[in-house]
């Protein structure tokens, strides 16, 4: 990884959890909203690796969990979120169309949200509801208007990243 | 030794995985330190300061329907004002608040609601005061309506508080007429109505009863408009008594915090046990 890279890394994982924090936050439909930071920790994970987005998902963990004030259910579940998603990495070596990895990279969206929401669902429950809603019906939801924004943010700008 | 690096080398990312989630549980346990709580107020206040920002941008294009609501909050204080002038009971209940020694008689504070958030990740006010204003954890925040909820965290410029809408919130209440006594508590659902519990069957609670706080409370003073009986439901020893909340969460902007309320000497004698073996 060379050093620029990292940087726009450390960089847009600081502006994804701000974004996350002040933005995107208020954006809530049925009481959750989308999640770019699980959008930048796929991207991560399908581009540069498992190892990278477990590291970038803890660091998100801790930024998004000061600023939350719950810090480490949030390092938790972040940490998690870039665990999962690593699982759909696309080597650089590989031979992979554009519409696969497109494929992996939404796939990693859905599974690593999903399971983050869980995580934080198990361990705070602020409005009080039933954790099988919250787990099962809201993170559904989660994962269904996080992969919404990907399908925008990977329309607009990641589209030459993902390329053949 | 080789095969222990060769072992490290390839499960390094499993290793990574596990070290950070031990570290996630580390921070969990500690959740309350001192180091993390002055981490957290730390990251309070930059969130306040950007979000009051946001804010203000959005402030200025509902300034006509703020007016509106401050109109309608004035024609009912004083259809209030005009009630109580009238009420035989006003002077003795006014004489009762002024003698009152439970709490500090020093004015209100004012603030603005900088940030809510109302999801189901969190649910709380910001609001822009904090404790170099005189704010302190566990005060009384409240509006002409009615009680808000109260300050579970304080930072130099801001304070976060936990609204009678959130499922950790309790409060002793006490209904105007007929005085029966229960706790108020949120269990979710829709944001107007909060539930009463452990208002005995045999009370004579009726329907659009004023509740408002009672003295049991440890943290609120006594009298603060809480809400209104709209249904009540007899189980086997208790009644469950649904009550629309007198505050528009929705709609808040400014409220106010009330002076601490001091009673070290009941809180002593509740939290003491051993002070029970000096009274037989």
């Amino acid at each position: 990884m060379s050093k620029a890279f990292s940087l726009s890394l450390i960089l847009l994982c600081i502006a994804s959890a701000l974004v996350q924090e002040f933005g995107l936050n208020r954006l809530t439909f049925f009481t959750v909203s989308p999640d770019v930071v699980t959008i930048f920790l796929a991207f991560l994970a399908v581009t540069a690796g498992q190892r990278s987005s477990v590291s970038f998902g803890f660091a998100t963990g801790i930024l998004t969990g000061i600023l939350s004030g719950n810090m480490g259910l949030n390092m938790l579940a972040r940490t998690l979120e870039g665990f999962i998603a690593g699982y759909f990495h696309i080597p650089e070596d590989s031979h992979a169309t554009a519409k696969q990895k497109t494929r992996r990279f939404y796939s990693a969206i859905v599974f690593a949200g999903f399971c983050g929401n869980a995580v934080i669902a198990t361990g705070y429950n602020p409005l009080g509801l039933l954790p099988a809603y919250r787990i099962f019906v809201l993170g559904f939801l989660e994962a269904l208007f996080t992969f919404t924004l990907a399908i925008i943010l990977h329309w607009f700008f990641l589209k030459k990243s993902l390329a053949d | 030794m080789r095969k222990f690096f060769i072992f490290l080398s390839k499960y390094n990312t499993y290793l990574l995985f596990v070290i950070y989630c031990s570290i996630s549980f580390f921070f969990m346990k500690l959740q309350n330190e001192k180091t993390l709580t002055k981490l957290h107020t730390s990251g309070l206040e930059f969130s306040a300061v950007i979000n009051e920002k946001l804010m203000n941008l959005t402030y200025l294009f509902r300034l006509n329907r703020e007016n509106e609501r401050l109109m309608r909050v004035n024609t009912d204080l004083l259809t209030r004002v005009l009630n109580f002038e009238t009420a035989a009971v006003d002077e003795r209940n006014r004489r009762k608040i002024l003698t009152d020694s439970t709490f500090n008689p020093s004015g209100y504070l004012i603030a603005r609601v900088v940030d809510r958030k109302f999801s189901d990740r969190e649910n709380m006010l910001l609001i822009n005061a904090g404790w170099k204003n005189g704010i302190q954890k566990d005060m009384t925040v409240l509006v002409p309506e009615g009680l808000v909820g109260r300050v579970t965290a304080v930072s130099e410029n801001y304070a976060k508080v936990m609204p009678v809408i959130s499922t950790d919130f309790k409060v002793s209440v006490v209904s105007d007429s007929s005085n029966c006594m229960g706790i108020l508590s949120w269990n979710g659902g829709r944001e107007f109505i909060a539930q009463v519990e452990h208002i005995p069957i045999s009370s004579h609670l009726k329907l659009n009863e004023r509740m408002v706080t009672s003295d049991f409370s440890t943290f609120s003073m006594r009298g603060i408009p809480v809400g209104r009986v709209v249904r009540i439901k007899p189980d086997k020893l208790f009644y469950t008594v649904d009550v629309q909340l007198a505050v528009d969460f929705s709609s808040l902007t400014q409220v106010l915090i009330a002076p601490m309320k001091r009673e070290p000497e009941k809180i002593k004698i509740t939290t003491d046990s051993t002070l029970n073996e000096q009274f037989p």
